[in-house]
């Protein structure tokens, strides 16, 4: 039968990482209890593991048999991979995720909040700098009055701000 | 049969749970209606705000959610070919040509009529079958319910189209997520490396925002510059003898989305196709050639996934096997507010059961208003810019994966996910079984100790008493035969044929 699903760049590798992976966690479960009991605590996690070790081999095999996709004219396989799986867009929005969830503590909710809306609404292509000032603005009043109050949900105060002002009030 | 009417209509009375549940029908509209926004997003994330609340203000508000977001992704299906949802998917083939001949309102209007008319369907059976099913889920033995959960597993990967060999690895994958932490009966750490806080395990929650709130966000990504065509919306409300005609169609197709929906691990996204199918096979002459704007075509796939949610309630609230992905993540909510689903839930708190019944029928009345009513400001929603609206979406799912515990670590746990979920997406493996897997995984563990435990630890006995009840041997033939369906001699045999 004819592949019916071309392979990506990168599903290969993608693929060989999800079954050492896989292998990796096989192990782990066997390290649970070994082969003590069949009712034992690493049973059932030895047979999931078991099933993905399977699988992993059976969708690499598919994969292996698929026809590539095809890269532009002059395009390396590393070109083809940035185009299709991780463009600079995609890269850069991730980026600015982690910083905005390593920034979340130290600076509060509101402020990194608020960085991290301005600029990925720029980076996004959104170039109206108003707007996204007053929509990044208006949206986490929004937030924090319905999340704090109705839900009654803690967001972070940030600690830099608290000892900055405790520092200050000293 | 007065106190179950009482209870029913304990939303319809009380001005707050009344509020709540059009809030959320209008906000499941609203999210469905923009293409990438799945409900199961919006639900994952609104639970981790909403489990404060007393439960029944979190049913209402979900109830709601779910019922207008799998409407909801009809419209952009019309409007922009873009599903809102991927039970919206058969929607788009003959939607948005009639949207492109300038029928676009009247599409609209018949979606909503019938949908309505579908979810009635739907949520009837739900209290008519839900009862029953529940009597008879006293019988099951832990075996059935391994069976049964591996089952739900098994169809999401083989009904849905894509690889059975991905959607297995994404279920093991969940179930492998869902065991991480200290091992209910014996307190043995599984997957903790010695990690003290992986011994609390991994919060399902961070992990459901992760894969359906942060990599569906990536996944978007890719289409920046989609714009929305400019529709005419102006005629809305279809005509008597139109609804009359497609009527039969409708409880035709309702009927493929109640029992479509009520198998584990199906849902509206596959109850849509399988009534889209039905309909291009047994109607003779429609409107339109099918693909070139049918209003069968239309009419057949928002029926199935509107019936499909009181369906989808069946076995999560009988058996605590969700039916499709977002009443796995409805069964998360519930077990936050201490609830747990299955048999015992219907008999020992019947109350809940009759107030989802009348949440969801109020829910869907409020969608045949605002259905009805808002067509021209959806049209203007699904043109909302990406640009803004997904970072405003990474900001809510972070609150979110943060407000369960107050703890940083959910929040990392969430972009993990999230980044994982966007490369096994790209590679074409779905992330529903891994959140069915998280749910079923530890009900499986448990029910397949004690099933050995009663075995005496004896696998041969243990096959065998697969062999012993009718029961048993009906969900093993199920489970066979959905293997068997997906091997290359059944099909080879089935194109002879």
């Amino acid at each position: 039968m004819p592949p019916t699903r071309q392979r990506l760049p990168g599903e290969l590798s993608f693929l060989v990482v999800l079954l050492l992976a896989s292998l990796f966690l096989l192990w782990t479960a066997y390290g649970i209890s070994k082969f003590d009991s069949l009712t034992s605590a690493g049973a059932f996690p030895m047979f999931a593991t078991a099933v993905m070790v399977i699988c992993a081999v059976l969708i690499l095999r598919d994969a292996a048999r698929a026809a590539p996709s095809e890269a532009q004219a002059g395009e390396s396989l590393a070109g083809h991979f940035i185009r299709r799986l991780t463009p600079p867009v995609v890269v850069g929005f991730t980026v600015a995720i982690a910083l905005y969830m390593w920034l979340l503590q130290p600076l509060g909710f509101l402020l990194s909040s608020y960085l991290f809306l301005v600029a990925s609404m720029a980076l996004l292509g959104s170039r109206r700098w108003g707007l996204n000032l007053l929509v990044s603005a208006g949206a986490l009043a929004a937030i924090h009055a319905i999340f704090q109050t109705v839900f009654s949900v803690v967001l972070p105060s940030g600690t830099v701000l608290k000892s900055l002002i405790s520092g200050g009030g000293a | 049969m007065t106190e179950a009417l009482g209870f029913f209509f304990i939303s319809w009375v009380d001005p707050h749970l009344l509020l709540l549940t059009a809030f959320g029908t209008f906000a499941g509209i609203y999210i469905g209606a923009i293409p990438g926004l799945s409900v199961t997003m919006a639900v994952s994330i609104l639970i981790s705000f909403t489990f404060k609340w007393e439960v029944n203000s979190a049913l209402a508000l979900i109830s709601g959610i779910y019922l207008g977001g799998v409407y909801g992704g009809s419209r952009s299906a019309i409007l922009l070919n873009i599903p809102g949802a991927p039970s919206a998917i058969a929607t788009g083939l003959d939607g948005y040509p009639l949207a492109k001949r300038g029928e676009a309102g009247t599409a609209i209007g018949l979606t909503t009529v019938v949908s309505v008319v579908a979810g009635f369907i739907g949520i009837l059976t739900l209290a008519l079958a839900a009862p029953a099913v529940a009597s008879l889920a006293l019988k099951f033995a832990p075996r059935d319910y391994l069976m049964l959960a591996i089952w739900g597993i098994l169809l999401v990967g083989s009904l849905s189209g894509g690889s059975l060999a991905k959607g297995i690895f994404a279920g093991a994958l969940g179930v492998l997520i869902g065991s991480v932490g200290l091992d209910p009966m014996t307190a043995e750490s599984r997957f903790t490396f010695g990690n003290l806080q992986l011994t609390a395990g991994i919060s399902y929650v961070a992990a459901m925002i992760g894969f359906f709130g942060v990599a569906e966000v990536l996944c978007q990504l890719h289409e920046l510059k989609l714009k929305a065509i400019k529709q005419d919306v102006s005629k809305i409300l279809p005509s008597w003898s139109l609804l009359r005609k497609y009527l039969p169609l409708t409880a035709r197709t309702s009927a493929i989305g109640v029992v479509v929906g009520a198998l584990p691990g199906a849902g509206g996204d596959i109850a849509s196709l399988m009534a889209y199918d039905h309909a291009k096979r047994t109607v003779k002459n429609p409107s339109r050639p099918f693909g070139e704007g049918a209003y069968e075509g239309l009419v057949a796939p928002e029926s199935a996934n509107n019936a499909a949610v009181g369906g989808a309630y069946i076995p999560m609230l009988t058996l605590g096997i969700p039916g499709d992905a977002v009443t796995a993540v409805i069964i998360g909510a519930l077990y936050i507010h201490g609830l747990k689903p299955g048999p015992m839930l219907m008999l020992e708190t019947p109350h809940l059961f009759w107030f989802i019944v009348g949440s969801l029928t109020l829910a869907n009345i409020f969608l045949l208003v605002f259905g009805l009513s808002g067509v021209r400001l959806f049209a203007k929603i699904v043109e909302t810019p990406k640009a803004i609206l997904l970072p405003l979406i990474l900001v809510l799912s972070a609150v979110g994966a943060y407000a369960i515990n107050n703890n940083p670590v959910d929040v990392y746990w969430m972009l993990a996910f999230g980044v994982l979920g966007y490369f096994l997406k790209m590679y074409g493996f779905q992330v529903g079984p891994v959140i069915l897997g998280m749910i079923l995984g530890p009900l499986m563990d448990k029910s397949y100790r004690q099933a050995m435990i009663s075995a005496e630890g004896n696998p041969v006995q243990f096959a065998g008493e697969f062999f012993t009840s009718p029961l048993s041997l009906v969900i093993l033939t199920a489970l066979v035969l959905t293997i068997a369906s997906q091997t290359i001699w059944w099909k080879r045999l089935r194109g002879r044929a």
